[in-house]
């Protein structure tokens, strides 16, 4: 989770209680929040549970070398984007050739001149809420603005963890726009390009606020539904197939547009399934709504018991046929 | 966060052999942001120093090097900065405990201890 609140968070790690009660004082204007720890063996788990904007970092720590956290810092996945301002009472070039090698931002030497300190927190702030806008850019899809693949990767992963672990419901859909090759052929990319960007805001329209709509890939997107199970999650993308169909496009109003639903979902509890294997059995269910004729969802339950053993051998997908 | 504040009068600075008033003043006195904050660093000066001549006395070295190393950090944060160059040079006296020059090391404590008495917030 990002910080919560509007003030950036910023996390001290010096051993000497000192340095804690003289930049809480000396601080206090900023818009910040600080947390810290005099022990630098609580660093890393700190930034992980707190993932500040930015890391005051005390070098010479009798606990542990602020190198050595560092390096931790910068080889953990969740923190290693976050800024470090190295804190040293050594001046020598030595030190600080070792600091920015390790991945380090700044380096402020002791005792601060603290209008320093604080214009270089204030850069290092900036720094982060950039490769944080960044990060978040990465996440999301130019065309539609809906989250990438990469965005859904994570999202779903977390998804089924929060299922398996409390045992929620839990509702995954695919939807593929049938003969899309077709469209973009007939009547140009623009069109098609349309096509895209009007189903992902039906996804969005039509879904509830807490469903995550993402672009899978071509004209592939994918629904998350958290605490929904299959019954309720195939209204959802009924409506959604439903909103499409019966769309009259400007540049080809005689050609319908239709999409076909792959929907696997549970009413909980679910242990065993992984989240790969579960994308895998909505795809399944995907191709054989596309192979049925395609303008339909195809829906599967998922109940504890058949988890183990592949989908196909489990529970049937169960076509249902309609007319759009 | 906070230490434990016991003020002990009997470690309050005495004026070495009734010699001029040799005192040191923050560097920061003049900043009203920080008076608070340097009024209560000295007011720990006297334990810290109790601190120092206690582990000197009982031969702990190590624990000695860690609260020069503190010292060292907070003069030079609360604007006592040649009390810090004395903390630093018991620091890295003791750098190596095991061949820790003690003549030398107590000469440095002797020095230190002497300073931190001298220590005034205004």
């Amino acid at each position: 989770m990002s910080n919560t609140e509007n003030k950036p968070l910023v996390l001290l790690v010096d051993d000497s209680v000192d340095v804690h009660r003289l930049l809480l004082a000396r601080l206090r204007h900023e818009q910040i929040e600080l947390v810290g720890t005099t022990r630098a063996v609580e660093a890393v788990e700190m930034a992980r549970r707190y993932k500040p904007s930015t890391i005051l970092l005390d070098v010479d720590m009798p606990d542990l070398d602020g190198f050595e956290v560092l390096r931790a810092l910068k080889e953990e996945p969740l923190t290693n984007n976050v800024p470090v301002i190295i804190l040293s009472a050594k001046c020598g070039s030595e030190d600080k050739v070792t600091a920015f090698d390790l991945g380090a931002t700044d380096y402020v030497t002791k005792p601060f001149d603290l209008a320093e300190l604080r214009a270089r927190l204030r850069a290092s702030l900036r720094l982060d809420h950039l490769v944080r806008l960044l990060s978040e850019r990465a996440d999301v899809d130019g065309l539609t603005g809906l989250g990438n693949r990469a965005a859904f990767n994570k999202r779903w992963a977390e998804k089924v963890a929060e299922c398996r672990r409390y045992g929620t419901p839990l509702s995954l859909a695919l939807l593929d726009v049938d003969f899309f090759k077709r469209i973009n052929d007939t009547y140009g990319h623009p069109a098609g390009d349309q096509v895209l960007v009007e189903l992902a805001r039906m996804l969005q329209s039509e879904s509830r606020s807490h469903d995550v709509a993402c672009r899978y890939g071509g004209e592939e997107f994918a629904l998350i539904m958290p605490n929904t199970g299959p019954q309720e999650a195939q209204v959802v993308t009924e409506r959604v197939r439903h909103a499409l169909a019966t769309r009259v496009w400007s540049r080809h109003p005689d050609s319908p547009i239709t999409a076909s639903v792959g929907l696997v979902g549970t009413n909980g509890p679910v242990s065993e399934i992984t989240p790969e294997h579960w994308l895998e059995a909505t795809d399944h269910n995907l191709y054989v709504a596309k192979r049925a004729g395609r303008n339909r969802c195809v829906v599967t339950e998922l109940c504890e018991r058949p988890l183990t053993q592949p989908l196909q051998h489990g529970v049937e997908p169960q076509p249902r046929n309609e007319a759009a | 966060m906070m230490t434990e504040v016991s003020p002990s009068h009997s470690n309050v600075a005495k004026r070495p052999g009734g010699g001029p008033p040799d005192v040191y003043f923050s560097e920061l006195a003049g900043d009203p942001e920080m008076a608070e904050l340097i009024q209560s660093f000295v007011n720990e000066i006297p334990e810290r120093v109790r601190l120092v001549e206690r582990h000197w006395e009982r031969h702990e070295l190590g624990e000695l090097r860690r609260i020069a190393h503190q010292l060292k950090g907070a003069c030079g944060g609360y604007g006592f900065p040649q009390v810090g160059q004395a903390a630093a040079k018991l620091e890295n006296g003791l750098s190596r405990e095991e061949n820790a020059d003690l003549e030398s090391v107590a000469e440095r404590v002797r020095e230190l201890v002497e300073m931190c008495r001298r220590v005034r917030a205004s």
